[in-house]
């Protein structure tokens, strides 16, 4: 089950916040979200510490609090798409694909010519498309 | 953009960005001449409503520069095998060929390093496809409609981190008629700091 997805920009500001769960506290996405952006900004600096490729994009767990796991994925102008988690047992593919979609629906918003760069994404169409990509996750395939 | 013009372009330019296949994004083609009528408009549209040279260039180079934005989002995702640049000579590399390759159908002429400063490069064309149908008047001075490529590199180097100044002049080349166009990058300070910390 996804609790929430979030897009931040280069400066770190918020571009689109969506929760996906009912009765929770928004302001507690907001906030897991926040603390994720320090542990990305320690993935990119310190490449050989984390053992990963400087300039990979999907980044992986970012770190496990007590009921959310949080993942990362840094696109190549330095924006970065969060997915908070309530699963336990979530396959590293499953997520990929998901971060793949969302990074397709992103650059339609984006490219948008009435899209301003760095402002919040108001385009209904990328929340239905985001809504319809978070329904299909993690939906069994054969 | 290309010369052949296809048919139904123009409905075919509504599909939506993301959803176009790599395999047919290479092939996308956008008939010259309807591109070559939509820049004139667009020069037009600026020069009645500015006072001077400077002006135009700069609301040109404003014009390229969303383009430029767009560009590289579009281009990162659809390339297989994504990798973030981080270094000076890739993001340049970059420029050159995949997105002179994706704009023009070709890559660039020549990308060259300038002898004088550390932090200039120059990426040079002999013939810009924008200019192709503009003459500039003598009384502009050193004017160049290459202004509009320059703001889409300008966006695409300060997208991936790059800040940089671009600009577009005129190169005269002897034994030829028309001059050859030059794209100058100049580098901010910040980005050549970080060059030499990471080398």
């Amino acid at each position: 089950m996804i609790a929430c997805v979030a897009v931040v920009g280069q400066q770190n500001n918020p571009l689109f916040i969506e929760s996906f769960t009912e009765g929770e506290d928004e302001l507690k996405f907001h906030y897991i979200v926040h603390c994720s952006l320090d542990v990305i900004q320690e993935k990119v600096s310190n490449p050989k510490k984390t053992g990963s490729a400087m300039n990979e994009t999907f980044l992986g767990l970012l770190y496990p609090t007590e009921d959310y796991k949080v993942y990362g994925y840094l696109t190549n102008t330095r924006v970065k798409f969060l997915l908070v988690t309530t699963d336990q047992d979530v396959r590293d593919i499953d997520v990929r694909n998901f971060f793949r979609r969302f990074h397709a629906a992103y650059v339609d918003a984006v490219s948008n010519p009435f899209h301003v760069p760095g402002k919040r994404i108001i385009s209904k169409a990328f929340t239905e498309r985001v809504g319809a990509i978070v329904k299909s996750f993690g939906a069994p395939t054969t | 953009m290309a010369d052949a013009p296809k048919k139904g372009t123009l409905r075919a330019a509504y599909r939506r960005a993301a959803d176009i296949k790599p395999r047919d994004a290479r092939t996308w083609q956008v008939s010259l001449n309807a591109f070559a009528f939509l820049f004139s408009e667009m020069v037009q549209y600026n020069q009645t409503r500015v006072d001077n040279i400077a002006e135009l260039e700069h609301r040109l180079e404003h014009a390229g520069y969303g383009v430029g934005l767009r560009m590289l989002e579009l281009l990162c995702h659809r390339e297989k095998g994504n990798r973030r640049e981080v270094r000076l000579l890739g993001i340049l590399s970059f420029v050159h060929s995949t997105l002179w390759k994706s704009l023009f159908g070709k890559v660039a002429d020549s990308l060259e390093k300038g002898t004088e400063n550390e932090d200039e490069y120059m990426i040079s064309e002999k013939e810009l496809l924008v200019n192709r149908f503009i003459s500039v008047p003598k009384d502009m001075g050193a004017f160049n409609c290459g202004a509009y490529v320059a703001g889409i590199v300008k966006g695409v180097l300060d997208g991936s981190g790059f800040p940089a100044r671009v600009t577009a002049h005129f190169v005269p080349v002897e034994g030829q008629p028309r001059p050859r166009t030059t794209i100058l990058i100049k580098f901010s300070e910040e980005v050549l700091q970080r060059e030499a910390r990471l080398s």
